[in-house]
C-alpha cells in the first residue's frame, strides 16, 4: 500500500488527498496544498517552524503522518482569518520587531497563540519556556517574548478594583 | 530527509492491532518519537499499525487503589490533570517538562515507554512510582513490572507480536514525598542525567537513577540513600565508570537534589 | 506602514514593510515555489572523510536518474583564489571526482519525481573506495607525516601568514604576563531555513535561471557562470525571501551548480532544498585554535601580544570568500579597540577532512575576540587590577579619532572608552564582589570591541579573492503614478533593508514609505553588488539609495520648477512636492511623474532626457571601513555542582553612528547577541578522530532558545562617522563578536576564588565542571 487516499479539513474546508503513507503533514500541507505558510526547519521535531494546529493544538507537522491525519482537523497559518488573539499577536509581532526573515514566524506565531489561550496568567518566565519549542535564528526572542507577553497582559481584566 | 516507504493500517480492533504488530507492522502512536528516526531513515518499518483509534486507548481507568493510564494519553493531557490524586500531580509535573507542548500533544505516555529511550522522561519516572504494565499479546494481557520493562537502550520486555496496552500505576496517599530532578542544558532537551526517588510514608523509598545511555536503575530500597546521601550516591555512581567524570558528578547531583526534595520540609 | 510619530526618515523606527507577508504565511521562499514537471535532487553524499573513489554503481534500471561527475561533464571547478602569497589553490569539484575529502561531500546527484524517491535512489547506490587515513585535527594537520588531501601541495594548509614584530625584550620589562591556550568550537551557522536551489533552463533566451537562497546573488551569478561555462547574461540569479542568511548564504554551493547542469541536460526543471541533517554535517564555521601571549606594564598597559593561530578551514577553498577568511584575519583584528605596541603574530589555515569553513556572522572576530579579551582578563588577575581597569589604559581614546593602529587599520570616529564606562556603570558590580565574599560563585565579564563594516576596495584588492567591491548602486525610478521604485543589488533576509531603503528615500525625497517598494534578489531586474555581507549592507545601499534619490529630486525640481513657471532656484523637494520656497505653491512629486510619462508636452526645453530614472554610485571616501563598537557586560552564575552557567544580566552599550531604524538596529544586535550565546555556551560541532561529526539534528547541535537568550539591556552612543551618507556605521555583526568573550569572562571571574579557568568553547556544563575539578585537584 504505497499510496493512500485520505480526508482531512483544512481551514475549514474538506479535502482529500491521494498521498503516500510516508508524507508528513508538512509536506502534504505544502506540496499538495499549496499552503506554504508552514515551513520546514528540521524534521526531527525540534525547530518548531512546522508547529500547525491538530484538531484544535499546535503540533509538530513534520512528525505527523499522512495516514494519522486522516479525518483529522489542522488550522495552518493562513487559516487564522479574523481570529481575535491571532490578529493581537501579529499586531504585536509587528510593534515588538518579534520577526527578522519570518521563516520561524508562522510556527512561532501558533505555538504563541496556544500560550496566549491556555496560560493567560502566563509570566515572563513561563512564556520563555512554553516557546521553548520554537527555534528562532534572528531576533534573539526578546521582541517575539514581548509580544506575546503584551498581548496576554491585554487580554486580562483591568485590576484595580476587588 | 524523508521517510523510506512504508505502508500504513488503521486496526479498528485491539486485536487486529495486535494481528498487525505479530506479522511485523511497527505500532505507531504519535510518532513523536518515532518521527525523527522515520525521517532520519534510521527506522525503516514496512508498516506502520496507528494505534490512536482504537477503543481506550487514552484515558484514566481508577479502580481500587490503582490507575490504568490508557498507553494512548498524551503528555499534555497528563500535563493538564488526566490522572487524579497526588499521583497525578506528580505526573503532571513531569510531563510538563517533556519536550514542548506541539510535542506534548501528540505525544502519549505508551508510545514514549515502548520507545525506550533511555534518556525519556517516563521511562525514568514510571519506574519509581512502581506499577506494571500491561501488555497485550496473541494471548492476552500479560503484566509486566515498571521496574523491569525497559532492558536496553531501545530494548523492552514486550515480546516482538505484543503492544504496551496500559500503564498501571498506584494511588499515592496525599503524604507521599517525591523528589525528580533531571539535568538538561535546554528546556525540553533530552535529559543527561535523571534521578527520581518516592517516598511513601510506612514503606521503604524507592529511588531511579536514569537517562545514564543504559536502563534505569532501580533502587526499591533506597534508604540508605536517604540517611547517608553523600556516600551512598557516590557508591552509586561508581557502578558507571563508563560514564564520563562530568556526567557521574551530575549523576551524584541529580540523587542528592532528589532526596533533597524528598526530605525538603 | 502607519504614520509614526516618531517620523519615517533616517533615525525613525517605522514598522517593517515587510512584516505582513510573513505573519500570514505570504513569505515566498526557495521550498514554496515550485514548476511543472519538475524534478526533486537528492544527493548520494560521502560516509567517510577521506577516500579515494574507485566506483559508483547505479541502480540497475535506474542509471539515467543518477548523475556522477563522469555524467556532467564540461563543468568546471570552484576555484576561490587569493592573492595572499603563498596561498595553494584547491579544486573542489560539484561531484566528488577520484577523491572525496570530507563526509557529506557530494558524490552523485539522483533525480525523481518527489525527494523521498530521490532518497530511495540514493540509497541503493553502492560505493565503492578506498579509505584512506583522515586528517581531523588542525592542530596535526601540517606534520610531515600527516596524509595529503590536495595531493599536489607540499603541506595541508591553504596560507600561513607572519607578522614579526621583535617581542623577545618584553620580559625583561612587562609587570605581567600570560599565556593561554585557547580553542573555539566548530560551528554551524544554522540559519533556521536551509539553503534550496530551483534551476531552470529558458531555451528561448538561452539562460539559466536560477532561484536560490542567497544573500549574494550577483558573486554567484558570476561563480555559477564560470562553472557552468556560459556568459553572464545567460545566468539570472533570483534570491527570493531567504530565511536568514548570517554568511552561509553567501556561498556558492556544489549543489547549485549540479542543479543548473541538470536542468540544461535533463530539459526540466530541477529542485534541490537542503535539509537539517545535510546543513548541520556539511556547513561549519569558525573553529579556531591559539597559544596567545600577552605583556602588560604596572598599569596594564599592553607592551606586546605573540599570537600563534591555527584556523581549521576544511578540504576546499570555498567561492567566494576562500579559505583564509578566518585565520588570514586573525593579526590585522588582534589589536582590537586597542593601542597596541608591538604583534607578533603567526596564523595557518589548515586543510583538514573536515567540510570547508564557512563565512559566519562576526567572521574570524568572534574568535579573536574571545582570545584578546579572555588574554585581557588574565592579565588583570595576574595585576590584581579590575578588568575596566586594564580595558581604559588601553582603549584608543576619543581624542585619537580617526586612529591608524599598528596594522593600518584606520577607526572612524567614537568614543570606545565611554561604551566601557557605561556599560560597567549598568551594572552593580560593587553588588557582584559582595556576593563572591559570600561564597557565590557569580561573576561579571566585559567584552569590548570594534567592528570593521563595509570596506571596500581598499581593503579587498590586496585580498585577491574573485571579488572586490567597489562603487555600490541603486536605481531609483519614479513610476508614472508617482510610486518610487528602488533596485538593489544587496539581499534583503531579516534586515529590513525594504523598510530602511524607503526611510532612505523618504528622508530625501519625502515620498511616504507606503509609495516606495524596494526590489531586490534578482540579478536581471537590480544593478550589480555584491551582496549583504561583512556589515555593510545599510551603509553601500544606503548611500547609493539616498544618492540617487538625490539625483531624482533635482530633475523632479527642474521639471516642477518649470510647472510652476519659477526658477529651479525657487524650489525644494520635501514632503512629497516640489514646493516654491517664497510662497505655498507646490506641485506634487506624482504631477512631476505624470507629467513626463503623460503628458511630455508640458515638459520645460531642456529637461534632462535621462527622465525620471537615476542609477547612481556610491562609495565612502575613504572606504577603509566603519567601526562601530560595543561593550558587553555581563552577570553569570555557575553552578558547581553541574558545571551550568546562568546569565543573570546582559548589558550592551553600542555604538552604529547614526541608526537608520533603532528597532531594526536593536534586533539586529539582539540576534547576533543570541548567536554569540549559542557560541559561547551551546554549539558545538564536534568530529570523531576518522573525521565523522558527531552531531547530526537539533537535539544534539543546540541552538539557544527562549530560556537561553536574556532580555539584554541595549543602549546607544551614536557617533556619526565621518565617512558616511549619514554617519551610519556598519553593525550587522556586532551582537554575535562579544558574547563569547564577555560570558566566558564572566565565568572566570566567578571561578577565580576556585582558581579555575574555562578556555575553551563553548563553556559547557562538562568545560565548567572540569575546569573546576582540575583547580581542586591542583590545591588537594
Amino acid at each position: 500500500m504505497s499510496r493512500i487516499s485520505i480526508s482531512l479539513t483544512v481551514n475549514g474546508e474538506r479535502t482529500e488527498v491521494e498521498t503516500e503513507p510516508r508524507e508528513h503533514l508538512a509536506d502534504l500541507l505544502r506540496g499538495r496544498l499549496m499552503l506554504t505558510g508552514t515551513h520546514v526547519g528540521c524534521e526531527h521535531g525540534v525547530c518548531g517552524a512546522c508547529t500547525v494546529e491538530i484538531d484544535g493544538v499546535p503540533a509538530r507537522s513534520c512528525i505527523t503522518y499522512a495516514g494519522s491525519c486522516d479525518g483529522a482537523s489542522v488550522r495552518t497559518i493562513e487559516g487564522f482569518g479574523d481570529d481575535t488573539v491571532m490578529a493581537a499577536l501579529r499586531e504585536a509581532f509587528m510593534q515588538e520587531h518579534a520577526l527578522q526573515c519570518g521563516y520561524c514566524t508562522p510556527g512561532m506565531l501558533v505555538a504563541a497563540r496556544d500560550i496566549v489561550l491556555r496560560l493567560p496568567e502566563a509570566d515572563e518566565a513561563r512564556v520563555r519556556e512554553e516557546l521553548a519549542g520554537n527555534l528562532c535564528r534572528c531576533t534573539g526572542y526578546r521582541g517575539i517574548v514581548r509580544a506575546v507577553l503584551g498581548v496576554l497582559a491585554a487580554r486580562r481584566p483591568r485590576s484595580g478594583h476587588v | 530527509m524523508k521517510p523510506a516507504v512504508f505502508s500504513y493500517a488503521r486496526p479498528k480492533s485491539w486485536s487486529d492491532a495486535v494481528k498487525l504488530v505479530a506479522s511485523g507492522a511497527r505500532a505507531g502512536a504519535g510518532t513523536q518519537s518515532l518521527g525523527p528516526l522515520l525521517n532520519l531513515r534510521l527506522a525503516q518499518p514496512d508498516m506502520i499499525a496507528d494505534l490512536r483509534h482504537l477503543p481506550d486507548y487514552a484515558g484514566v481507568v481508577v479502580s481500587g487503589g490503582v490507575l490504568r493510564i490508557g498507553a494512548g494519553t498524551t503528555h499534555a493531557a497528563i500535563e493538564d490533570g488526566a490522572v487524579p490524586g497526588r499521583t497525578g500531580e506528580i505526573m503532571a509535573g513531569v510531563a510538563r517538562r517533556i519536550a514542548y507542548r506541539p510535542v506534548r500533544n501528540r505525544g502519549t505516555i505508551g508510545g514514549s515507554l515502548a520507545h525506550a529511550d533511555p534518556a525519556a522522561d517516563w521511562v525514568a519516572v514510571l519506574p519509581a512510582l512502581g506499577g506494571t504494565a500491561i501488555a497485550l499479546g496473541l494471548r492476552g494481557e500479560r503484566r509486566v513490572p515498571l521496574a523491569g520493562f525497559v532492558t536496553g537502550i531501545f530494548e523492552t520486555a514486550l515480546a516482538s507480536d505484543e503492544l504496551l496496552r496500559a500503564v498501571e500505576v498506584p494511588t499515592l496517599p496525599a503524604g507521599v514525598r517525591w523528589g525528580h530532578w533531571k539535568f538538561c542544558r535546554k528546556v525540553g532537551e533530552f535529559s543527561k542525567v535523571t534521578a527520581c526517588v518516592l517516598s511513601v510514608p510506612g514503606t521503604a523509598p524507592r529511588a531511579v537513577l536514569a537517562a545514564l545511555d543504559r536502563p534505569p536503575l532501580v533502587i526499591e530500597d533506597a534508604s540508605a540513600l536517604l540517611d547517608d546521601t553523600e556516600a551512598e550516591a557516590a557508591r552509586i555512581v561508581s557502578a558507571f565508570p563508563e560514564l564520563g567524570e562530568w556526567r557521574r558528578a551530575v549523576a551524584q547531583t541529580a540523587l542528592r537534589k532528589a532526596v533533597a526534595a524528598v526530605k525538603q520540609p | 506602514m502607519t504614520a509614526e510619530p516618531g517620523g519615517l526618515g533616517v533615525g525613525a523606527s517605522p514598522r517593517r514593510k515587510e512584516d505582513a507577508r510573513f505573519l500570514h504565511g505570504r513569505g515566498r521562499f526557495v521550498a514554496d515555489i515550485t514548476r511543472p514537471g519538475m524534478l526533486e535532487v537528492a544527493f548520494l553524499r560521502s560516509p567517510i572523510a577521506h577516500a579515494r573513489l574507485l566506483a559508483v554503481t547505479k541502480p540497475a534500471g535506474q542509471e539515467k536518474r543518477v548523475f556522477t561527475i563522469a555524467d556532467l561533464d564540461g563543468i568546471g571547478t570552484i576555484r576561490a583564489n587569493s592573492a595572499l602569497p603563498g596561498f595553494r589553490v584547491s579544486e573542489q569539484p560539484a561531484l566528488a571526482k577520484d577523491k572525496v575529502r570530507h563526509v557529506g561531500e557530494a558524490i552523485a546527484a539522483c533525480v525523481a519525481e518527489s525527494r523521498a524517491a530521490a532518497e530511495d535512489l540514493a540509497a541503493i547506490c553502492v560505493l565503492d573506495y578506498e579509505a584512506l587515513p583522515a586528517v581531523s585535527d588542525m592542530r596535526t594537520a601540517c606534520s610531515p607525516t600527516a596524509p595529503l588531501l590536495h595531493e599536489s601541495w607540499s603541506m595541508n594548509a591553504f596560507l600561513e601568514t607572519r607578522r614579526d614584530d621583535d617581542v623577545s625584550g618584553l620580559d625583561a620589562i612587562a609587570a605581567a604576563k600570560v599565556t593561554r591556550t585557547l580553542r573555539t568550537s566548530r560551528q554551524c551557522m544554522a540559519p533556521i531555513e536551509g539553503r534550496g536551489v530551483l534551476a531552470e533552463w529558458d531555451p528561448r533566451l538561452e539562460q539559466m535561471i536560477v532561484t536560490t537562497s542567497t544573500q549574494m546573488p550577483h558573486v554567484t551569478k558570476s561563480g555559477l557562470a564560470d562553472c557552468l561555462g556560459l556568459d553572464e547574461g545567460q545566468v539570472r540569479i533570483v534570491s527570493p525571501d531567504v530565511g536568514g542568511g548570517f554568511g552561509y548564504k553567501g556561498i556558492l554551493l556544489p549543489e547549485e551548480i549540479v542543479c543548473a547542469s541538470l536542468a540544461i541536460r535533463l530539459g526540466r526543471p530541477v529542485r534541490w532544498l537542503e535539509d537539517r541533517f545535510e546543513q548541520l554535517t556539511a556547513a561549519n564555521c569558525r573553529e579556531h585554535h591559539y597559544v596567545i601571549t600577552a605583556w602588560a606594564d604596572r598599569a596594564g598597559k599592553l607592551l606586546g601580544v605573540e599570537c600563534d593561530a591555527i584556523v581549521d578551514a576544511g578540504a576546499y577553498s570555498s567561492y567566494p570568500f576562500g579559505a583564509c577568511l578566518e585565520a588570514a584575519q586573525i593579526g590585522s583584528i588582534l589589536p582590537g579597540p586597542y593601542i597596541l605596541p608591538l604583534l607578533r603574530c603567526h596564523t595557518v589555515s589548515a586543510c583538514t577532512n573536515k567540510p570547508p569553513i564557512l563565512p559566519y556572522r562576526g567572521v574570524a572576530r568572534t574568535g579573536v575576540c574571545y582570545a584578546m579579551e579572555t588574554t585581557l582578563d588574565a592579565l588583570a588577575r595576574q595585576l590584581g587590577i579590575m578588568p575596566q581597569a586594564i580595558r581604559l589604559a588601553n582603549l584608543v581614546p576619543a581624542t585619537a579619532m580617526p586612529y591608524r593602529n599598528l596594522v593600518g587599520k584606520v577607526f572612524d570616529s567614537g568614543d570606545y572608552p565611554e561604551s566601557l564606562r557605561r556599560a560597567v556603570a549598568a551594572i552593580d558590580v560593587d553588588k557582584i564582589r559582595a556576593r563572591q565574599a559570600a561564597g557565590e560563585t557569580v561573576g561579571f565579564g566585559l567584552a569590548t570591541f570594534c567592528e570593521q563594516g563595509a570596506h571596500g576596495t581598499s581593503v579587498y584588492h590586496a585580498w585577491g579573492i574573485p571579488f572586490v567591491p567597489g562603487f555600490e548602486q541603486a536605481y531609483a525610478r519614479l513610476a508614472p503614478d508617482g510610486v518610487l521604485e528602488l533596485r538593489v543589488g544587496v539581499h534583503s533576509h531579516g534586515q529590513g533593508l525594504e523598510t530602511t531603503l524607503a526611510q532612505v528615500a523618504h528622508e530625501i525625497l519625502g515620498i511616504h514609505p507606503d509609495q516606495v517598494r524596494v526590489v531586490h534578489g534578482d540579478t536581471a531586474l537590480t544593478p550589480y553588488s555584491t551582496g549583504t555581507w561583512g556589515s555593510r549592507a545599510m551603509v553601500m545601499a544606503g548611500g547609493a539609495v539616498a544618492e540617487a534619490c538625490r539625483q531624482l529630486a533635482e530633475r523632479v525640481a527642474a521639471i516642477g520648477a518649470a510647472l510652476m513657471q519659477v526658477s529651479g532656484a525657487d524650489v525644494r523637494v520635501a514632503d512629497g512636492k516640489v514646493q516654491r520656497t517664497d510662497t505655498d505653491g507646490f506641485v506634487t512629486i506624482a504631477d512631476v511623474a505624470r507629467t513626463w510619462y503623460r503628458t511630455p508636452q508640458n515638459l520645460p526645453p531642456g529637461v534632462n532626457k535621462g527622465g525620471l530614472e537615476v542609477t547612481a554610485g556610491y562609495r565612502p571616501d575613504p572606504d577603509t571601513g566603519t567601526h562601530s563598537y560595543a561593550c558587553h557586560a555581563v552577570v553569570a552564575r555557575v553552578d558547581t555542582e553541574t558545571g551550568a552557567v546562568v546569565l543573570e544580566d546582559y548589558v550592551v552599550v553600542e555604538d552604529g553612528g547614526k541608526l537608520v531604524n533603532p528597532m531594526i538596529v536593536d534586533g539586529q544586535v539582539m540576534g547576533g547577541l543570541a548567536q554569540g550565546i549559542g557560541t559561547a555556551l551551546y554549539e558545538e560541532m564536534p568530529y570523531d578522530t576518522e573525521g565523522q561529526p558527531l552531531a547530526a539534528t537539533l537535539a544534539d547541535y543546540l541552538l539557544p532558545g527562549t530560556t537561553d537568550v536574556p532580555d539584554v539591556r541595549l543602549d546607544h552612543m551614536e557617533t556619526l562617522s565621518p565617512w558616511t551618507t549619514f554617519g551610519q556605521k556598519g553593525i550587522g555583526e556586532s551582537g554575535a563578536i562579544g558574547p563569547p568573550a564577555a560570558i566566558v569572562n564572566a565565568i572566570n571571574d566567578a571561578l577565580a576564588g576556585l582558581g579555575a579557568e574555562v578556555m575553551d568553547l563553548p563553556a559547557s556544563p562538562s568545560r565548567v565542571l572540569a575546569a573546576i575539578q582540575a583547580a581542586r585537584a591542583v590545591k588537594a
